[in-house]
């Protein structure tokens, strides 16, 4: 750097007073999510570090005996990999979907990217529970489940169909649950694609899947990646929909946890239990922001380099 | 922007489109047709046509009660995340505050958070005070949810402000607080409306928060529904589940009128 630029302050565009303003502006919120998220959640996660005694009080000596435990031991081993299993099969399920849906939203005629846009966002707003009450109706193992009732109806009903209480209701209703979350940062990321590129490829001769693949798919990787990282790290910290479709079978990190603190009251394990759960749910929002950051910082560079 | 599909990708479009759609709307619809079955118990097909479970449903005073406490929780915690959001939100669009990316990931924080152990560290750490006060334990906890929204929502709609209006209202020697009354807020009501009614839904249809803060007087609606799932068997579950969906789809319509769904959504 030569010495003709002097250092400009960063950051500080009017100095004295109004940087005041804003910090009394911002204290608020952050005062208040720092009281009651991230004080409490340290506390929380801190009980995964030490010891459960017989008094019921969480103290030290501290140890990684319940991390060993939720590790390794095969029960808890057992709930950790279906959990990490269901969030990744939901995952890839949701993107197949997605696509066609952000597709329809981006390109299609005005009326039916209307009707989709309406039927994406509309479940967002109906409750979880809800939704969960839906699928349980609709995967019913017996006769009275819609499904099996239908199959019937066309000639396949022989054997009813059992997937309720295992971990594929889990998937067939997380899919439903989190699927808006995925179509809406990739029709975000369709919209903004240059129709000229598409055009371009097109007429230099690609066949359209061709263009699909080859320039559209790239690049709708920034919203894929969002989609992806919020669907995985919310179905991995689901509780209502593996509680009401799962049974035991089913079962995820976050009915552990419930039944760590409300039947075992066990909290040490609790803490190790939600320490493993955030863990997996910043690994997978850090881990996609830089993975989009590392992209455009590569393009960048590709770039330049012409 | 249109006419971007080639043959082949019209029919995959709309063909397979179509039958996600049916996909979404199948549990809803399998919902809301056992809400108005004559048979005793919620199962499939739907036997006649009747809307005496609504009627049971409203005439029960729980219910009522639990709509209530969750229309009041709901309304109370998106009042509170307005006051906290909007200045902040506001703050960090406007003023360059050193460190401004770190404090919006914190207030974006309880978005990716794990909402269930959002709720379970409040619950501790009220109850290893001895705060055992449901009303105020559920009021922060969902305004721990909803911040996040709203403060979303507002940065949204503060980006789509023309800020050359806001500096000839400056230049022609308008005070801050005068701009931002007359010139900003006019523009970014619609969006701040929107981003309100989608808090008011979070909040409503909250369970993961709730289920650890409500105690055996203040039962929000979602938790009371939970638990009437294992008591009882007939469709009344269906009619309480089928109000739940009417309110949401009120909420999508108020959306689409507010601000139009695409915008609401940020696509």
């Amino acid at each position: 750097m030569s010495a003709t630029a002097l250092p400009q302050p960063r950051g500080i565009a009017w100095p004295g007073r109004s940087s005041y303003v804003s910090l009394a502006m911002l204290l608020p919120g952050l005062a208040f999510l720092f009281a009651f998220l991230v004080l409490p959640s340290l506390v929380l996660l801190a009980n995964g570090f030490m010891t459960q005694h017989q008094t019921g009080e969480v103290a030290p000596p501290f140890t990684l005996a319940n991390f060993d435990r939720l590790l390794f031991s095969p029960a808890y081993q057992r709930t950790l990999l279906l959990t990490l299993k269901v969030a990744f099969v939901t995952s890839f399920v949701t993107v197949v979907l997605a696509y066609p849906l952000a597709m329809a939203i981006a390109y299609a005629k005005p009326w039916f990217s209307r009707l989709v846009m309406v039927l994406v966002v509309a479940p967002l707003v109906v409750s979880v529970l809800v939704r969960s009450y839906g699928w349980q109706l609709l995967l019913g193992n017996s006769r009275t489940g819609v499904l099996n009732w239908l199959l019937e109806a066309v000639g396949f009903g022989v054997t009813p169909v059992k997937i309720m209480f295992t971990e594929w209701a889990v998937v067939v209703a997380s899919v439903h649950v989190f699927l808006p979350l995925m179509v809406l940062p990739l029709a975000t990321s369709l919209t903004r694609i240059n129709p000229a590129v598409i055009e371009a490829a097109r007429m230099l001769g690609a066949a359209p899947w061709r263009a699909f693949l080859r320039v559209t798919l790239p690049l709708s990787i920034p919203g894929l990646t969002a989609g992806i990282s919020v669907v995985f790290s919310l179905t991995a910290a689901s509780y209502i929909t593996p509680a009401m479709l799962g049974g035991t079978r089913g079962a995820m990190l976050g009915n552990l946890l419930e039944q760590q603190v409300t039947t075992a009251y066990d909290w040490a394990m609790g803490g190790a239990i939600a320490f493993v759960m955030v863990a997996i749910a910043l690994g997978a929002n850090i881990g996609a922001t830089w993975l989009i950051e590392y992209r455009q910082r590569a393009r960048l560079r590709a770039s330049g380099a012409r | 922007m249109r006419g971007r599909l080639s043959t082949s990708g019209a029919v995959l479009v709309y063909g397979f489109g179509a039958l996600i759609l049916l996909f979404i709307l199948a549990p809803l619809l399998v919902v809301i047709s056992l809400s108005v079955s004559q048979a005793p118990f919620a199962t499939f097909p739907p036997r006649g046509f009747t809307f005496d479970w609504f009627g049971r449903v409203i005439a029960d005073e729980e219910f009522r009660h639990a709509f209530m406490v969750s229309v009041v929780l709901a309304v109370a915690a998106t009042a509170a995340s307005f006051a906290l959001g909007l200045p902040a939100a506001y703050a960090l669009n406007r003023w360059k505050v050193p460190g401004a990316a770190a404090m919006e990931a914190i207030l974006l924080s309880p978005q990716i958070f794990p909402i269930l152990i959002t709720g379970l560290a409040l619950l501790q750490f009220m109850a290893s005070r001895g705060l055992r006060d449901a009303e105020m334990n559920l009021f922060i906890g969902h305004v721990l949810i909803t911040l996040p929204y709203l403060v979303r929502t507002i940065t949204a709609s503060l980006k789509l402000v023309d800020r050359t209006l806001e500096e000839a209202a400056r230049t022609l020697g308008a005070p801050p607080w005068r701009v931002f009354w007359l010139v900003t807020v006019p523009q970014i009501i619609p969006g701040i409306a929107a981003g309100c009614l989608f808090s008011f839904m979070i909040s409503f249809d909250d369970f993961p928060i709730s289920l650890w803060l409500a105690d055996a007087q203040t039962v929000p609606l979602p938790i009371f529904l939970h638990s009437s799932m294992s008591r009882v068997f007939d469709p009344s579950i269906a009619a309480m589940s089928t109000l739940m969906i009417l309110t949401g789809a009120l909420a999508v319509i108020g959306l689409e009128k507010l601000v139009g769904l695409r915008r609401a959504m940020g696509i």
